[in-house]
């Protein structure tokens, strides 16, 4: 998943302007539906996922709209839970993650089939991982994977070093050692023999360089200690071979990770990691994503491929799970233009959209029909990035004041997809990381002589607004029914953002605000998306910028590490090594509150730095026709597509999206019971035989 | 006529490369790569990006592999594509104009793209302008002849609407009331004739409200003219002075227009496909520029440049077909 991928072409906006103002006129509220609605009686669904796919190969694109079509030509280990989007069995039925929280063993199922009928391995997952992290292939999402031990390495072309007698170097070797510290070693009870390449990923970690000699240079130069260690050695590439990827049977995948990752097994129903056929791959090259020639793993195989038309795919007898597949087909339609997607929706000739697809101006109209319109809360966060390390940003101050003079119930109103939000995880996502956030914050801010309601009062208020910027030495004075501050140097700052109609609005009520109630009127700049991504990335913008997120995976932890490491991509020059400490502790810890508190109080420790000014939680802001059930809004707008159905019987039609994640569908209940039976079973087995881990296993629900 | 001929394609191709590198330089100016995302890339990933893409060559030694695969270079032994011409001489093997792999669709070829795509917009384009043609010459026609009637002020204050009213208004409205209110025709997307009507239409306004008001125009000054009171004098039947004699010296505004209006109309009709979701080159061209889609920008651009060329050409040629008066040397 990305960041929101805003429409980048937005030229012909009069477009949606004008249709918007003529369709709102033709709307009748007393219509119960939003234009044309009768159930298809082919069974089959017709679906906008946005632009036109890359590529139909899932280890190399990275959109969003991808990632929808890779969920139905793709199986992984484990898919995305249709309400939460937590992993779900899938090819695995069930796993254990061992004590300290670095080996995960997948149990597959044997069942489990290629759309050509070959039989899914734990070995085709090994080539799917290797594949996808290879160099040649030069995928964007590779660093997905990089918790995989050696993954990294073998990515980015770095060697081990071996000394003459052949032994190779340890990553320990050149940290401090405190007294009598020996590295550790994990060792546990494994599943199935005890392999060389076992004992090889279980033993510390070793030491590993750049392959490229110039690139090693740049860094011996920098350290001493790391050239005298290098010197005389013999470097030897890292492999495919190398990484922490095991099939231990046919049925049995191993993956070994650095460092305990208890968000990592939600990751793993990325396309990234959905399995390939090497077959396929190694029999037609490039051009093994041709219709012709593909092979895929999911409940859907591909029909036809029109670029920016359509993509048909239908069900897929091989499939392991084709029983529980209730659509015989989805067509796809790449499009990219708002207005045509609602009018091809309104017409009835489209029974779904994805999200943020209802253009501004018409929202208001379509957000009536209660039984089609969802705007439920996504895991993905509106925010400004300030560069903290420019003056006059680099007082923080000025930087809470500027964050206390937005009103933001006014913008969340007026933007009209989105909640307020005061922290940096969105919020109505993760229910018990907030329950530990509430009680973290409740802690800190009585140390501060503080507490929580006045921490939400950091919605708004200009009162206090005002006097952080005049003790941070910029006077605000009252000027008639407005106030001025004439000595802040407004000339150092912009307000920037990329080209989007939804961006300059926003942009326009900051800039309102700020000048409504603190006297600054900052200048608006608007970029293109590609030349703003560099501007942006590197911090060329003095003041503030438009940044979104949207979550790789459901952990809290995908949002606060956008600060992490100096090359963090918050865009605004902060890092402290603090922090980062925070965070990796937090992720050593296997009991989920305490981690969840102590991941509490790193958000904590970066909010009070202000180094951004966060907006808002995105809505999903999407329609779907009532006949359409088995589809819900979750956090990231990523349908499991063999849940989905049509129902022809209009009593049993959704009514009312507000209230669909609540509930009850019998059909979807029994299905989803089903299928996390194995592991539900699975968790059983294994808390009777050893009740004291109980707490460690992996959690499916 | 024939060295005038051969002349011009000579210069075609040299001015098809000149177009190719400007371009090419000009998309390497421009900030931003076509990997760019909202995500920032670890060092590592971008590296491999660019030794992928030969991008961690030297830029000259990119251009000069840029330039001997749009014109003629010998085939590497590890190449796969299958784009533009491949042929062998005397054991070795060449490959001619092929812009390789797009960047932002990797499995597909950029000569495949067109030749995908270039339908789509052929289609929609040439019936358009047939439209604008038979709507823009019959009014432009009449118009002329019943100077100052009520058809001239009517068809022109038409006309006028038409050149004015953009695509972009004129699309949604259309839709608006054939697709949504009437429920005649299908709102967007490509899939028979029922689908092509309304983006037709769209296209063809402006075209035919140009056609009409140039024939209108030339009609009214070629009638006036020396010539056709000979036709008149020497006794022919107004029917054959209107088709013979005056309608080909008044339709050399509208020809000379129709070189570049058809070369647009292949690739420029952007917001119509835009609105009707039709998968034409010109929504490849405009999203190609804004992806960085090197390889692609360049072989739509070349594309391009080579039909408004040739087009023009043909026009050219036709002025003599038309007008006996001009003379090639």
């Amino acid at each position: 998943m990305l960041r929101i991928s805003f429409i980048q072409f937005r030229s012909i906006l009069a477009i949606v302007v004008l249709s918007s103002f003529l369709i709102s006129c033709s709307t009748k509220a007393s219509n119960r539906y939003f234009g044309k609605t009768v159930a298809p009686t082919d069974n089959i669904l017709r679906y906008i996922t946005g632009s036109e796919p890359e590529s139909l190969d899932p280890q190399f694109v990275t959109g969003q709209p991808e990632a929808r079509i890779m969920m139905a030509l793709y199986d992984g280990l484990v898919e995305y839970h249709p309400k939460t989007m937590e992993a779900i069995p899938a090819i695995a039925e069930s796993w254990e993650l061992n004590e300290d929280g670095t080996e995960y063993i997948f149990h597959l199922r044997k069942t489990a089939k290629f759309s050509n009928g070959d039989p899914i391995t734990a070995k085709d997952f090994v080539y799917s991982f290797r594949r996808g992290l290879s160099p040649e292939l030069a995928s964007r999402n590779a660093n997905l994977a990089y918790y995989i031990k050696y993954s990294e390495a073998y990515n980015a072309d770095r060697s081990f070093v071996k000394d003459a007698s052949g032994k190779f170097l340890l990553k320990s070797d050149l940290e401090e050692k405190k007294d009598g510290e020996t590295p550790a070693e994990t060792k546990h009870e494994t599943v199935g023999a005890d392999t060389e390449f076992h004992k090889f990923l279980d033993a510390p970690e070793r030491l590993t360089v750049p392959s490229d000699e110039k690139q090693r240079n740049k860094l011996t130069d920098k350290d001493a200690k790391l050239k005298a260690a290098l010197d005389g050695k013999q470097f030897v590439p890292v492999k495919a071979e190398d990484i922490g990827v095991e099939a231990v049977d046919d049925y049995t995948l191993r993956l070994k990770l650095y460092q305990p990752a208890p968000f990592f097994l939600g990751l793993l129903a990325h396309q990234f990691f959905r399995v390939v056929n090497q077959g396929a791959i190694e029999k037609f090259g490039k051009d093994w994503v041709k219709p012709a020639n593909i092979v895929t793993s999911g409940p859907f195989k591909v029909v036809t491929h029109k670029p920016y038309d359509e993509l048909v795919v239908t069900r897929d007898p091989n499939y392991w799970d084709a029983a529980n597949v209730h659509l015989d087909g989805i067509e796809f339609y790449p499009l990219d233009e708002q207005t045509t997607m609602l009018n091809l929706y309104k017409a009835g000739r489209v029974d779904a959209t994805y999200n943020h697809t209802v253009p501004a101006p018409w929202n208001e109209t379509v957000r009536e029909f209660k039984d089609e319109y969802s705007l439920h809360p996504e895991a993905a966060v509106e925010y400004y990035s300030l560069s903290v390390k420019k003056p006059p940003m680099d007082n923080l101050k000025v930087r809470q004041a500027l964050s206390l003079a937005i009103d933001r119930d006014a913008l969340a109103k007026f933007r009209k997809t989105i909640k307020p939000l005061v922290d940096f995880t969105p919020e109505g996502i993760f229910p018990k990381y907030e329950e530990a956030r509430r009680k973290v914050y409740s802690e800190e801010l009585k140390k501060q002589g503080s507490s929580l309601e006045e921490w939400k009062a950091r919605k708004f208020d200009a009162e206090k607004a005002r006097k952080l910027m005049t003790e941070a030495g910029y006077p605000v004075e009252q000027t008639g029914d407005g106030y001025a501050c004439p000595t802040f140097p407004i000339e150092k700052v912009t307000l920037t953002y990329n080209t989007a109609e939804s961006n300059q609005k926003v942009a326009e009520f900051v800039q309102a605000q700020w000048k409504q109630n603190l006297g600054l009127t900052f200048p608006l700049k608007n970029m293109e998306f590609k030349t703003f991504l560099p501007y942006r990335s590197a911090v060329q913008y003095s003041g503030a910028v438009r940044n979104g997120w949207v979550g790789d995976y459901m952990d809290p932890f995908t949002f606060l590490n956008l600060f992490y490491s100096p090359q963090n991509d918050g865009a605004t020059g902060w890092w402290d090594p603090k922090y980062d400490k925070m965070l990796d502790d937090a992720n050593q810890e296997t009991d989920e509150m305490k981690r969840f508190e102590m991941l509490a109080k790193a958000e904590f420790y970066v909010m009070q730095q202000q180094i951004v000014i966060p907006l808002g939680t995105s809505g999903t802001s999407w329609m779907k026709k009532p006949y359409v059930k088995g589809m819900y809004p979750n956090p990231g707008t990523l349908h499991p597509w063999k849940f989905v159905y049509i129902e022809p019987d209009q009593s049993k039609w959704t009514v009312n999206m507000d209230n669909i994640m609540e509930s009850k569908d019998p059909q979807f209940e029994a299905q989803l019971n089903q299928l996390m039976a194995t592991q539900i079973a699975a968790e059983k087995a294994k808390a009777t035989e050893k009740p004291e881990e109980k707490t460690k296993t992996a959690k499916a629900e | 006529m024939l060295s005038f001929i051969i002349r011009r394609l000579i210069i075609i191709p040299f001015m098809a490369l000149l177009v190719v590198t400007l371009t090419w330089g000009l998309i390497r100016v421009a900030p931003g790569t076509f990997y760019s995302q909202e995500k920032k890339l670890p060092p590592a990933i971008e590296e491999n990006i660019k030794k992928k893409y030969g991008l961690d060559k030297p830029w000259y030694q990119q251009y000069f592999l840029m330039l001997g695969n749009v014109t003629c270079r010998t085939k590497p032994a590890d190449y796969e594509s299958t784009g533009g011409l491949q042929f062998s001489i005397a054991g070795t093997s060449f490959k001619c104009f092929d812009f390789g792999d797009s960047l932002k669709y990797p499995d597909r070829n950029v000569n495949q793209i067109i030749k995908d795509h270039l339908p789509y917009s052929a289609t929609m384009g040439i019936l358009a302008y047939l439209l604008a043609l038979g709507i823009g010459l019959t009014a432009g026609i009449i118009a002329a002849l019943k100077q100052n009637s009520a058809f001239d002020y009517g068809s022109m204050t038409f006309a006028m609407l038409g050149l004015s009213v953009p695509n972009f208004v004129l699309g949604p409205i259309l839709v608006l009331v054939f697709a949504l209110w009437l429920g005649w025709l299908p709102p967007a997307r490509w899939g028979g004739l029922s689908a092509l009507v309304l983006p037709v239409i769209t296209l063809s306004a402006i075209y035919a409200a140009y056609i009409a008001r140039l024939t209108r125009a030339g009609m009214l000054e070629v009638m006036r003219s020396d010539y056709i009171r000979t036709a008149r004098a020497k006794g022919l039947d107004e029917k054959t002075v209107l088709l013979k004699h005056a309608l080909r010296g008044g339709i050399v505004p509208v020809v000379s227009f129709t070189g570049p209006a058809l070369a647009s109309l292949l690739a420029g009709t952007v917001v119509v496909e835009k609105v009707f979701a039709i998968p034409g080159l010109g929504n490849m061209f405009i999203q190609s520029i804004f992806n960085r889609d090197e390889p692609l920008t360049l072989g739509i651009v070349a594309f391009l440049s080579i039909i408004i060329m040739v087009f023009n050409l043909i026009v050219d040629i036709s002025y003599g077909f038309l007008d006996p008066r001009i003379r090639y040397e």
